[in-house]
């Protein structure tokens, strides 16, 4: 991500997909994230904010954070062994990026 | 110089300290600024979005005093503020 500019960009990335319970079904696709550089800034709280936090709060954040803003589904086609059927599944992939409102990340 | 800048870093902050029964009083202190590398990429399961999503704030701080001017007799004049020795995204 390096050569990246700051903002919010979309990112090509490959994905491999097994499907069955035996995961002998397969496809690739290129699906896209959205990575970047959002702006973010700490400081201390004002004084109102430190009464209605009972003076806990003495840090306020301002802050921006690398969203996806539109997103579609893609099907993907997952080929079987010997050609004799395939599947087909249904995957999300960004088509818009923004620096918007933080999230608590998941993981 | 800042328009490209990445990552996170101390820089100067200045804001009015106020509080009831006193007068305020301007100061300058360190404060934090950046941007962080954040990302969201689609996943095949719930909740079908992967988030990496991290700010700019302080990592090492101490707390300063300020006595503020023209405070009434039963009011404290101290105003305890951070000042941020290291900011982290």
């Amino acid at each position: 991500y390096d050569g990246l500019a700051p903002g919010c960009h979309l990112f090509p990335f490959n994905v491999t997909i097994r499907s069955d319970r035996r995961s002998t079904c397969k496809g690739s696709h290129v699906l896209h994230a959205c990575v970047g550089y959002c702006e973010s800034s700490a400081f201390p709280s004002r004084y109102s904010v430190l009464v209605a936090s009972n003076f806990t709060h003495n840090i306020t954040s301002a802050s921006r954070c690398c969203t996806i803003s539109k997103d579609a589904k893609v099907k993907v086609r997952l080929d079987c062994p010997r050609g004799r059927h395939h599947d087909e599944i249904e995957i999300l992939t960004a088509r818009a990026c923004r620096c918007d409102m933080c999230r608590k990340s998941r993981y | 110089p800042l328009r490209g800048f990445r990552g996170c870093a101390v820089r100067e902050f200045t804001f009015v300290a106020q509080k009831p029964g006193c007068k305020g009083l301007r100061i300058t202190t360190e404060a934090c600024w950046g941007r962080c590398h954040t990302w969201e990429r689609p996943i095949l399961e719930a909740p079908f979005i992967h988030r990496h999503h991290r700010v700019c704030t302080y990592s090492h701080m101490r707390i300063l005093s300020a006595r503020l001017p023209g405070c009434l007799p039963d009011v404290s004049p101290l105003y305890h503020y951070p000042a941020a020795l290291q900011c982290h995204c």
